[in-house]
């Protein structure tokens, strides 16, 4: 019997290193705005449809390789971080800040860039995951426009393992809230950018494909509807949802065929889809985006 | 002095059992890491995926993503033994039709580029095809 309590005392000594409990600490204090009910499915399914969400920087690139012009304008702008109290308005913000980090830059514009950053840097630091950014080595980065490729490798790291971080610790309320706030900003960016390029086709049609991901971001918000922010936001959504309805995205499926080009295969995808959007669809989604993202970042 | 020469005893027999499970894991993480420096020039990183066929007993790993049209995107896959040690990836649509691999004709391929030519969720498959350590990782990219 005493060497059974023995092994207990070594097992608990090896479970709790030293500081991983004030860390936690710290971590669940920092969550003080959010309900913590679990919601009634696994994380497991959760990260599955969370890790389906495109990363912002897509839609950015698109954005640059369509010739349009770079907006700060239609930008949440930095000072706006003084505004977020709640870890709620903070988790949805950091994602929209994440986005137009992103947004500029792509453009290069390395001193808005800097901004964001700072942005990104208090409300991560007030979410207790602030370590995951590597601050010095980003703002050393954004300062020549020569090392895009790195700076964009390890922004979106850095996002990929606040996600990892936050499911891993049966925190994906935060990691759902990070993303929608995220994959808003991209959309509200897209739809300012085709308001003013409206004869850009790709520009529209990429809108109508949001309606993709637009089922992923209300189902995951739907496991969090415990939470009154949550639920309101989910709410919102829905509305949005209403915008999207008339749209359709029709696939074909046809077999691939591959080749071999220096080593690598390259496939060659015969299947297509076809989205059937109009201008008042396009006027009604930028609308509805306006309205919930003026709730989120005033 | 005998409780503590027990704590010690076990605490000894915890290592060694520790320390023998941690060798028989897959660093499934640290393959994937080192896998983003093989992404291919011109793409920009987007997601690390982990292959843990955890030693044999796990025959599929699965993932999924939506893939854009009129994107390029650029998969490859990095592996514990030599090549791609029998690790499989098998891109699906969402009704599960196939849409890519990098096994062609007989062939592993260590990466392939996939243009995408229609919008929606796609299924990231890892299977293992008499593969030495079943442990592995994969990197996804993309340009425009």
């Amino acid at each position: 019997m005493r060497k059974i309590s023995s092994l207990f005392l070594v097992l608990i000594v090896f479970a709790c290193g030293p500081g991983k409990q004030s860390e936690e600490q710290a971590f669940l204090d920092s969550l003080d705005n959010l309900t913590l009910d679990a919601p009634m499915i696994s994380e497991e399914v959760i990260a599955d449809i969370i890790q389906q969400v495109p990363s912002p920087l897509e839609i950015s690139y698109l954005l640059k390789d369509a010739g349009t012009q770079y907006d700060f304008n239609i930008l949440n702008g930095p000072s706006n971080v003084s505004n977020y109290n709640s870890n709620f308005d903070k988790a949805l913000n950091l994602g929209i800040y994440g986005t137009d980090l992103g947004y500029a830059n792509i453009y290069e514009e390395n001193q808005d860039a800097l901004l964001y950053l700072n942005s990104i840097k208090g409300l991560a630091n007030d979410l207790s995951i602030g370590q995951f950014f590597d601050f010095g080595t980003i703002a050393r980065l954004a300062t020549n426009s020569k090392n895009l490729d790195s700076l964009l490798l390890i922004t979106t790291q850095n996002f990929n393992d606040i996600n990892s971080y936050l499911q891993g610790n049966q925190r994906s309320n935060l990691s759902v809230l990070i993303l929608t706030g995220g994959w808003l900003e991209a959309l509200h960016i897209t739809c300012q950018v085709a308001e003013k390029n409206p004869n850009n086709e790709k520009l529209i049609e990429k809108i109508g494909e949001q309606k993709i991901i637009l089922d992923n971001i209300k189902l995951m918000l739907e496991f969090y509807t415990a939470d009154p922010n949550i639920a309101d936001l989910h709410k919102r959504i829905l509305e949005l949802e209403k915008a999207f309805a008339e749209i359709e995205i029709i696939y074909t499926y046809a077999e691939p065929t591959m080749e071999e080009v220096n080593g690598i295969l390259v496939v060659k995808d015969n299947s297509t889809t076809t989205i059937n959007i109009t201008k008042e669809n396009v006027g009604a989604i930028r609308q509805e985006v306006i309205n919930i993202r003026e709730t989120i970042i005033s | 002095m005998r409780q503590v020469i027990n704590i010690l005893g076990i605490s000894i027999i915890a290592l060694v059992f520790s320390a023998g499970f941690a060798n028989a894991q897959c660093a499934a993480d640290a393959q994937a890491n080192a896998c983003i420096s093989k992404l291919q020039d011109g793409f920009t990183f987007l997601k690390t995926f982990k292959v843990d066929g955890q030693g044999g007993a796990k025959a599929k790993v699965e993932y999924s993503y939506v893939f854009s049209k009129d994107t390029q995107y650029f998969l490859n896959v990095c592996s514990e033994g030599t090549g791609t040690d029998g690790i499989v990836v098998t891109m699906y649509d969402s009704k599960r039709q196939m849409v890519s691999t990098n096994f062609n004709n007989g062939k592993f391929y260590p990466g392939l580029v996939y243009p995408c030519n229609a919008t929606g969720i796609y299924y990231i498959t890892f299977t293992f095809q008499d593969s030495q350590h079943h442990c592995g990782g994969s990197v996804l990219g993309f340009k425009r």
